[in-house]
């Protein structure tokens, strides 16, 4: 018998039901309150937050850490997220306003120096004078400490302003498959790299090196930084001791840009001076690059069988270096600040996010969405050492060595005429030291009108 | 008497018609002038951030004396004026025979104008997307369908020599349907009988086309024409969406070179001294442009 609600009418059903709801209810109300509790005391509860951030191959990883500290905090984060260059554009007129719109501004290192030297960001001890970067955070060339009496990134002199959001570098990215087949070694040196690429040369399936050949506000130049400091060239003589004597026509900079544009032009795609980062990413994914060297933000989608043609099939390593050079990647890196014209509240909560994301928990949530973490105990983790995680050796040997582009605001005009200039060597409008001697040029003349003491060398021949 | 009265009520009405017009006239003007203004007054400054307050220094012409020296201003300079006049040209001669195709047909003329004007309906940025992936040398339709035909494929992108036609390409495509629209609406405009009248007196197609349609459409080609002058001058998305003003400088424009020294590389003041600048030639050309239609018009 049935009873109209559906029930037997001989069990006792209701009391029953009742009971352990009740039980159940009492039992998750005591857990939950003990969790938050527990949560509370250690992430306190403040006000909702706002980060404007650049939609790019890392973002999916950093959307999913935040996701994780709402979780457990109970705190509130609203992502502005935009194109590369539009997110530095918003963060520039949030800025200069009178009030700024958002708590963290996550700055990449092409307009670091510009937020840096423009005054635009509060020391993060005048928020919490007991925050400090975590020793294990590592330090992507102090660029997270400003001192700005003498307006450079120094730990030792100056003060943190700055969180690293994403340890962003370049890695020699090649085809392991294939060099299993021909027998290679990895290589050590931009020699061996151009005689490994000419081995696997075999167009149109495959080139042996693909780079960003393009002109952008920064492709070629960024991607041939580290040939140039690898040759123990420099952009200025000594940047961080405050000599801007242009160096970028020395003969050394003249061997990395030859090396740079006979991998182009021998082993490189056609038309090489119109690749992009997209491309060169592309090239990788469908197999057609032996070897390329994009930053490890490109990573994860290598191993994705839903975006790449070559899973498993590529290894990295760290980047190879000119004679007597040592390999040095440059940073392409985020630095998350906070800005000095939001309200006190706002500000003590962009900080609690930050100290959240330099923990070690939150950083190997961070890795297990394949990015690499800011913090170097985070490699030594257990499920750092699977193959999936292969990027890892090489990403931690390179990071000790790795250099920003430029710290002077300026850069992005540095950036300008190198952009020029780079590509038109590579598209074979000018010649190695054509190039170089023009672009030196023009940047000692913009580095003079900018008041800096600059001189330049004399012409290459 | 009573002309004398009615002209001063004409006045009267006039007068209202001024006074009751000026504060939305005030308004535009405001609007309009403020942004030149501030624009000017920026050009003669260097205008640098620092504690995170603006410092303006002023520096009188010197961003002015740069400009003849800026590689970019003057490869944008040369590259805006000759993308303006293939440009243009194409789009008014393909728009123009497109309208007196479509103004000639009694059956599908509805359907031939909705297919004709479906680019001006995308985004730019679509726009950008979809020809991009067609101009992709590796898997785009332009480069599968010459291979088919046994032809080589290009880079019509990145090869310094086909970048600039391949904008171009783009901005015909997009912009044509717009030509054709205007000119289509003059065309449907014009009286019938002075039509028959030139057949009855037994002229040819060509010369009804050249002595009496051309004559008559005049006015809406001179304006269809300057329409499409001025914002070819602005042209800015295609080449940011499709090339970046590279390779080199194949394809470097002038509104591309403003938003990269202004925005990119943040130099405000040198940006306003390129803006003041292309303000200022682009009006020279419209009024000379419009000086020379109207004298053609009158002749007549």
């Amino acid at each position: 018998m049935i009873s109209r609600h559906g029930t037997p009418e001989h069990l006792p059903v209701r009391p029953f039901v009742a009971l352990v709801a009740l039980a159940v209810s009492v039992a998750t109300f005591l857990w939950a309150g003990t969790a938050f509790a527990q949560a509370s005391a250690a992430w306190p509860r403040v006000s909702p937050i706002t980060i404007v951030i650049n939609q790019s191959p890392w973002f999916g990883g950093f959307s999913k850490v935040v996701e994780a500290y709402e979780k457990e905090t109970g705190n509130k984060v609203t992502l502005d997220v935009n194109p590369f260059a539009g997110s530095g554009e918003k963060q520039r007129n949030s800025v200069r306003s009178k009030e700024g719109q958002f708590d963290i501004l996550v700055m990449n290192s092409a307009w670091l120096a510009e937020f840096y030297h423009g005054g635009f960001l509060t020391p993060l001890n005048t928020i919490d004078p007991a925050f400090k970067l975590d020793p294990q955070v590592m330090s992507y060339d102090d660029t997270g400490y400003w001192d700005a009496a003498r307006k450079s990134n120094n730990a030792k002199t100056g003060v943190v302003y700055g969180v690293p959001i994403n340890g962003n570098i370049q890695v020699l990215y090649y085809r392991a498959d294939l060099y299993e087949k021909a027998g290679l070694k990895v290589p050590q040196t931009w020699e061996e790299l151009a005689a490994n690429a000419k081995a696997l040369n075999s167009p149109p399936n495959v080139y042996g090196m693909v780079q960003r050949g393009a002109r952008s506000a920064s492709d070629i130049s960024y991607d041939w930084m580290p040939y140039l400091h690898s040759h123990n060239g420099a952009i200025f003589k000594d940047e961080k001791a405050g000599d801007f004597t242009v160096t970028i026509n020395s003969p050394e900079a003249r061997q990395a840009l030859d090396v740079y544009v006979n991998l182009a032009k021998t082993v490189g795609p056609p038309n090489p001076g119109s690749y992009g980062q997209a491309q060169v990413i592309q090239a990788l994914l469908t197999g057609k690059a032996a070897h390329a060297t994009p930053v490890i933000a490109a990573w994860p989608q290598l191993d994705d069988a839903t975006k790449s043609a070559v899973v498993g099939k590529v290894n990295v390593a760290v980047l190879p270096h000119g004679p007597g050079g040592r390999t040095t990647p440059t940073l392409g890196h985020f630095i998350g600040g906070i800005p000095n014209n939001i309200p006190k509240d706002r500000q003590v909560a962009a900080l609690a996010f930050l100290r959240w994301f330099q923990s070690y928990d939150a950083q190997v949530k961070y890795a297990q969405t394949g990015q690499p973490p800011i913090r170097s105990d985070v490699y030594a983790a257990a499920f750092m050492k699977t193959p999936e995680y292969r990027w890892s050796p090489a990403v931690l040997a390179s990071l000790p060595n790795a250099k920003m582009m430029y710290t002077v605001p300026e850069g992005p005009q540095i950036a300008s005429v190198l952009e020029l200039r780079l590509n038109q060597a590579v598209l074979g409008e000018k010649t190695t030291a054509d190039a170089l001697n023009t672009a030196a040029a023009e940047i000692h003349d913009l580095m003079q009108k900018a008041g800096y003491k600059t001189a330049r060398l004399p012409p290459l021949k | 008497m009573r002309g004398t009265a009615d002209r001063a009520s004409a006045k009267a009405a006039d007068r209202w018609r001024f006074y009751t017009l000026a504060p939305a006239l005030a308004v535009y003007l405001l609007l309009a002038l403020l942004p030149i203004v501030n624009l000017a007054t920026m050009s003669v400054h260097d205008i640098h951030w620092q504690q995170g307050a603006a410092r303006w220094t002023l520096v009188g012409m010197k961003h002015y004396a740069e400009l003849p020296r800026d590689v970019l201003v003057r490869a944008g300079l040369a590259n805006t004026a000759l993308f303006a006049l293939i440009a243009v040209t194409a789009e008014m001669l393909i728009g123009f025979a497109l309208a007196l195709f479509v103004s000639r047909i009694a059956v599908g003329r509805v359907l031939y104008r909705t297919i004709f004007l479906l680019p001006i309906l995308l985004p730019g940025i679509v726009i950008g997307a979809i020809w991009k992936l067609m101009y992709n040398p590796d898997f785009g339709v332009i480069n599968q369908l010459l291979h088919l035909l046994g032809l080589p494929g290009f880079d019509w992108l990145g090869s310094g020599s086909l970048a600039f036609l391949s904008v171009i390409i783009v901005d015909v495509w997009h912009w044509t349907p717009f030509v054709f629209l205007l000119l289509l609406a003059g065309l449907e405009t014009l009286p019938q009988d002075i039509h028959e009248a030139a057949m009855l007196d037994g002229a040819s197609a060509w010369q009804e086309l050249r002595d009496v349609t051309i004559p008559m459409m005049v006015p809406i080609l001179v304006m269809t024409l300057a329409f499409r002058l001025i914002v070819s001058f602005k042209v800015f998305d295609e080449v940011y969406l499709l090339t970046g003003g590279g390779p080199g400088t194949a394809t470097e424009v002038l509104s591309f070179t403003i938003y990269r020294r202004f925005f990119t590389e943040d130099r405000m003041g040198y940006g306003s001294a390129i803006s003041v600048i292309a303000l200022f030639l682009l009006t020279l050309v419209i009024v000379l442009f419009m000086g020379m239609a109207r004298r053609r018009m009158h002749a007549h």
